[in-house]
Parts: C-alpha cells; sequence; structure tokens
C-alpha cells in the first residue's frame, strides 16, 4: 500500500501543500474559487512547528487507528492500510478527536463531519505530494521512499 | 476451531476482527440476546432524536458476517457456560459447544430501587427497544425526568429536549459527570445546559414513582412532588456476570483477566463491559465500560483467541460528546486533587475550557470544553506516561502540537507499534 511519506529534513514551511490540499477539497476546485467559498475549505494538512524546523503533519492512517476504536458509529474504517471516514455514517462526536494521536482530526462545524487526509484516491498522485517544492512529501510505498533516502545519501557523501 | 462469542456489541464484533486477523479459516459462532446485529448503542440517542433510523445504527452489514463466516446467533440468551464439557447453554435448551470462548455480555444498567418503578413510563437508556418504548410515550408526554448526571443521563436529557419535550435532571451528587470530571468543568458544562433550556438539580433523590398503572409525578427525598411523564434511569451500570455463575472463573468487581485478556480459566477470555482491567494511570483494578475500552478489549482478546500475543495496555477513562453544538471531551483522572498540578486554560463565558491535571510531571487527566481540537494527542501523552516538566506551561497553547512531543511519544512502543507497519516511524531526519 502506497502511503505519503515525509522527510522531515526538507520542509521549508512554504504550506503550499495546505493550499493545494484546501483547494483540492473545495467545491471549486480551483484557488480562485475556494478562496471565496463559504465556509473556507479546510486543508486536511498542516505544517506545524515542532521544537526547531516544521513538519507537514496530516493523518498518517495508522496500523492500529484509536480513531478507528474510538469511533462510536462505525464510520472509521481500516482497509488496506487505509483510514477512512464515511461521510454517511459520521455522527460528529468527537471520539476520533478525542483518540488521534496526531491531532489531525478536525471536525468541520459547518458539515459536522469528521475531516482528515484522504489520500485523494482519484488522483494518481495526491496534490500535496505532488506540488510540494523542496519534495519533502513522497508518496509510494515504504521501500521506494528509503530507496530515494540512499540515494540522497549517497549523493551527499559524494 | 471453533471460536464462541457471546454478547453482540463493541467488544463482540471487534473479536471477530480480531480473530480473523490470525485465523481466517476457524468457525466463529457470536450469540447475541438482542434481535438486532450489533449496533452502535452510542448512537440510540440519534434514534431518538429521528435523524437515524434503526437500521443505520447496524455497525456491519451483512455482507460483513458473510465474508468472515461468522455464524451469528439472535434472541437467544446464554444461560451457563460449562468449561469442562467445554459447552455453552442457550435459552432454548441447545447446547454448543466450543474450543475458545469470549465472554462479552456486557453490562445493565442499574435501578433506582424505589417504590413504583415498574411503573409505564420508566425506562433505562440503553438499547433500541428502550428508545422504542421511549418513542411511544413522547405524543402523551410533556416533561420528562432524567434520574443521575451521567453521560448516559445527559444523552438522553438531550435527546428529549431536542425532541421538544420539557427535560430536567436529577442529581444526588452536587455536580453533573461526578465520575468523570471535576467541579469547575461540571459547572461550566451545566451552565450550557442550563442556558439550552435543561434544567438541572443536585442534592435531591426520588424516594417513590406515584401514579396508577402510569408515571403521573415523583415525590422526593425533600418532600417536593414534580409532575412528569417519562423518567430516565441514568444512575450507571452493573456487569452482566449470570453466564459464570456456577464456574471457576475468578471475578471481583467484573471478570478478572490477564494482560492479555485471558479469565483463570485458559480457554475462556472476557473483553468489553464485563471485565475488569488494569487501569492504565494507577494499575488498579477498574470497569471503565466505555466503547472505547470495549473496542479495544474486544480486538486483543480476538487475537489472543486465536493464538496471537497482544498485550492490553489497560484501560483508560475516556468520553465525548457534544451538547448543543459545544463539544466535551475528558479523559484521565480529572478529578483528582492531592499531590497533583494543575494547569488551565479558561474563557468561561464563551464556554472555553482546558484542564490539566499533572502529578510528578506526569499528565494524568485532561478535560477539553469548547475548543477540543488535538485532544487525542493529550491522550497519547497519558498512555505514553511522558515526563512534561519542560512543556507543562504550554499544555493547551495552540502552538502545542505532535511536534513538540514526537520524542516523547515515540519511546513509547505501544504508539509505535500502532502507527507503522514495521514498527518504526514514517518521518524520516
Amino acid at each position: 500500500m502506497k502511503r505519503i511519506f515525509v522527510d522531515i529534513e526538507k520542509c521549508m514551511a512554504c504550506k503550499t501543500c495546505e493550499i493545494v490540499c484546501a483547494v483540492k477539497h473545495s467545491k471549486s476546485c480551483n484557488l480562485f474559487g475556494a478562496i471565496k467559498e463559504k465556509p473556507n475549505p479546510s486543508s486536511r494538512i498542516k505544517v506545524i512547528e515542532a521544537k526547531v524546523i516544521p513538519i507537514p503533519l496530516q493523518c498518517r492512517h495508522c496500523v492500529e487507528p484509536l480513531c478507528e476504536q474510538a469511533c462510536i458509529s462505525g464510520a472509521i474504517k481500516i482497509e488496506e492500510e487505509f483510514v477512512s471516514v464515511d461521510k454517511e455514517k459520521c455522527v460528529h462526536c468527537y471520539s476520533c478527536v478525542m483518540a488521534c494521536p496526531y491531532g489531525v482530526i478536525d471536525i468541520q462545524k459547518e458539515e459536522n463531519i469528521a475531516i482528515k487526509c484522504d489520500l485523494c484516491l482519484d488522483e494518481e498522485i495526491p496534490p500535496c505530494v505532488k506540488s510540494c517544492p523542496t519534495k519533502s512529501l513522497f508518496y509510494g510505498e515504504l521501500k521506494d521512499f528509503k530507496k530515494q533516502r540512499e540515494k540522497r545519501e549517497e549523493k551527499c557523501t559524494m | 476451531m471453533h471460536y464462541v462469542i457471546i454478547g453482540g456489541c463493541a467488544a463482540g464484533l471487534n473479536a471477530i476482527e480480531g480473530i480473523r486477523k490470525i485465523d481466517q479459516s476457524g468457525e466463529i459462532t457470536l450469540i447475541s440476546k438482542e434481535k438486532y446485529p450489533p449496533y452502535a448503542r452510542c448512537l440510540i440517542t440519534n434514534y431518538l432524536i429521528g435523524t437515524h433510523s434503526e437500521k443505520s445504527l447496524y455497525l456491519r452489514d451483512n455482507s460483513f458476517y458473510k465474508k468472515n463466516n461468522v455464524n451469528l446467533i439472535l434472541e437467544k440468551e446464554v444461560k451457563k457456560i460449562l468449561p469442562d464439557e467445554k459447552k455453552v447453554y442457550l435459552s432454548d435448551k441447545e447446547k454448543i459447544s466450543y474450543d475458545k470462548i469470549l465472554i462479552a455480555t456486557g453490562s445493565s444498567p442499574k435501578k433506582l430501587g424505589i417504590k413504583g418503578e415498574e411503573k409505564e413510563g420508566i425506562s433505562v437508556f440503553r438499547t433500541i427497544d428502550d428508545v422504542k418504548k421511549i418513542l411511544q410515550r413522547i405524543e402523551k408526554s410533556k416533561k420528562v425526568l432524567v434520574f443521575g448526571g451521567g453521560l448516559i443521563g445527559l444523552k438522553a436529557g438531550y435527546s428529549l429536549k431536542k425532541k421538544g419535550l420539557e427535560v430536567e435532571i436529577i442529581i444526588k451528587s452536587p455536580q453533573i459527570l461526578s465520575q468523570v470530571v471535576d467541579k469547575k468543568s461540571a459547572k461550566i458544562l451545566s451552565n450550557w445546559l442550563n442556558e439550552n433550556g435543561i434544567k438541572i438539580r443536585t442534592g435531591l433523590e426520588p424516594v417513590e414513582i406515584l401514579g396508577n398503572k402510569e408515571m403521573e409525578e415523583v415525590l422526593f427525598d425533600n418532600g417536593e412532588k414534580i409532575k412528569a411523564q417519562i423518567g430516565i434511569v441514568g444512575k450507571g451500570v452493573s456487569p452482566n456476570l449470570s453466564v459464570i455463575e456456577n464456574t471457576d472463573i475468578k471475578t471481583h468487581w467484573g471478570i478478572i483477566v490477564d494482560d492479555y485478556l485471558r479469565t483463570s480459566n485458559d480457554d475462556i477470555f472476557s473483553a468489553g463491559d464485563v471485565t475488569e482491567t488494569k487501569d492504565l494511570i494507577t494499575g488498579n483494578p477498574t470497569i471503565t465500560a466505555l466503547w472505547l475500552s470495549a473496542q479495544e478489549q474486544g480486538k486483543t482478546a480476538g487475537i489472543n483467541m486465536a493464538g496471537g500475543k497482544k498485550k492490553y495496555p489497560g484501560s483508560i477513562g475516556a468520553n465525548a460528546a457534544e451538547f448543543f453544538g459545544l463539544p466535551f471531551i475528558s479523559f484521565g483522572k480529572t478529578r483528582e486533587t492531592e499531590n497533583v498540578e494543575i494547569k488551565e486554560i479558561c474563557d468561561e463565558k464563551n464556554y472555553i475550557y482546558k484542564r490539566f491535571v499533572l502529578k510528578n510531571n506526569i499528565l494524568i487527566g485532561a478535560v477539553f470544553i469548547g475548543d477540543v481540537k488535538s485532544a487525542g494527542l493529550y491522550m497519547s501523552l497519558i498512555r505514553s506516561k511522558s515526563n512534561l516538566e519542560n512543556y507543562k506551561n504550554i499544555l493547551g497553547k495552540e502552538w502545542f502540537n505532535y511536534g513538540k512531543v514526537r520524542e516523547l511519544l515515540e519511546k513509547d512502543e505501544g504508539f509505535r507499534e500502532s502507527i507503522s507497519p514495521e514498527g518504526n516511524n514514517i518521518f524520516f531526519t
């Protein structure tokens, strides 16, 4: 299963990922439309300020998701390493917010639904990854990500 | 291998998933005394309000049971377990044999224990059938009295208020949610409920339900009488232990289990409200009787029944709810006052309150009212027992985030195991 990996040495906190994520999840799906929408479309990825470096953070699709265990309506499910929220079943009870160790699930008040990274499965590569100018975000299998990291280290030591 | 699960709710359902993680071929039989397949018990409030149909409460559709090859036996009660014969006795005298069995019989609401309690109109609030009973009376009712200020009582009161009835919550203790939150949090929530039209009275206890066949009036210990047509009893729950009577399975408050949720009998496991586990914070025995605990325990027990080896880390009391648009989350020891340090952020006028309880720089409890953002981060800080000496002054601030405490959390084995298939972090530096 492909995942989004984060190379945290590379993030410059430009927040491009936040913008493209919000646009992707807006009704109009373009920037000009999105900024005028009410409610404002919200981003599922947030660049958080860690101790010294920024980290782009979104749902990590945990293998044993606590959000799924806390969900009282059966809306949150994990299948093939992908954690999804069923809009029809979500009752915005805040149980997932209570459980998510990363703090990356929010309740969108206007629509009364739990929102988090849905990996944009309709796209070949999630827009946040595609648009990241420093390639801090990577989409693929763990082994491919490791390979890319190794390559980089080789270059650095050369 | 034949797995038998007694009880068709959170723990039982998760046990199926746990077993199937390890064993894809063994036979699974789930026996439930209710006539519905496992459903979202916490959503009976939504069913009462009318936003959810009966079917939409079902946690899984039929295809799930088919796919996982589960034999679902509904509307039958297990009367006895016979550990020597490795059989269970059903209410219709049928016998079913098992290799491994899970007791997930849950708990039952406590009664008021006063005269007139059997009168029509008095109900507990736990099952779809309870709600059906209440719905039948709603039309001819004007006023509801809720006995008990726990989360069940508040949720029942909230949904009946939404149905347009006059709601008064009667509590014996001086505050609502007395088992869950501290005085200050309770006061803020009480004020909010009051402002939204729910009346709360404390220090009052009913002594008799008056009326002919139906409830008409309630007499209280101060001599006062209040007219009401519906009475909801929310006085807590007690574990359903009757199936293990006459066995030598060890019990205390509930069924005693080891770290792998195995009872004193090797082939018998226990999960959910009927189970007494270790409190994650204090290590003392506890029954949390909560959805999250039941699901975690069910899954863990299932894995271990099928031969896996998964440790249950212990239970933590954790509640989340929303009343009239105000979110509320609490977990851990929020009421502790001795030898603790309290950090708070308070904007009482706007109904925003965050409370953090620390003991020796370790977070042991937290309450969030109004602003519940990233609450789960604090729960994992409790679970990992991280030393927060350097962070305690920024707890609850907007800029306190996962990145600040990443190293602390990742030291915790349980945390690492739960996040990634390889047990390592998904971030690379």
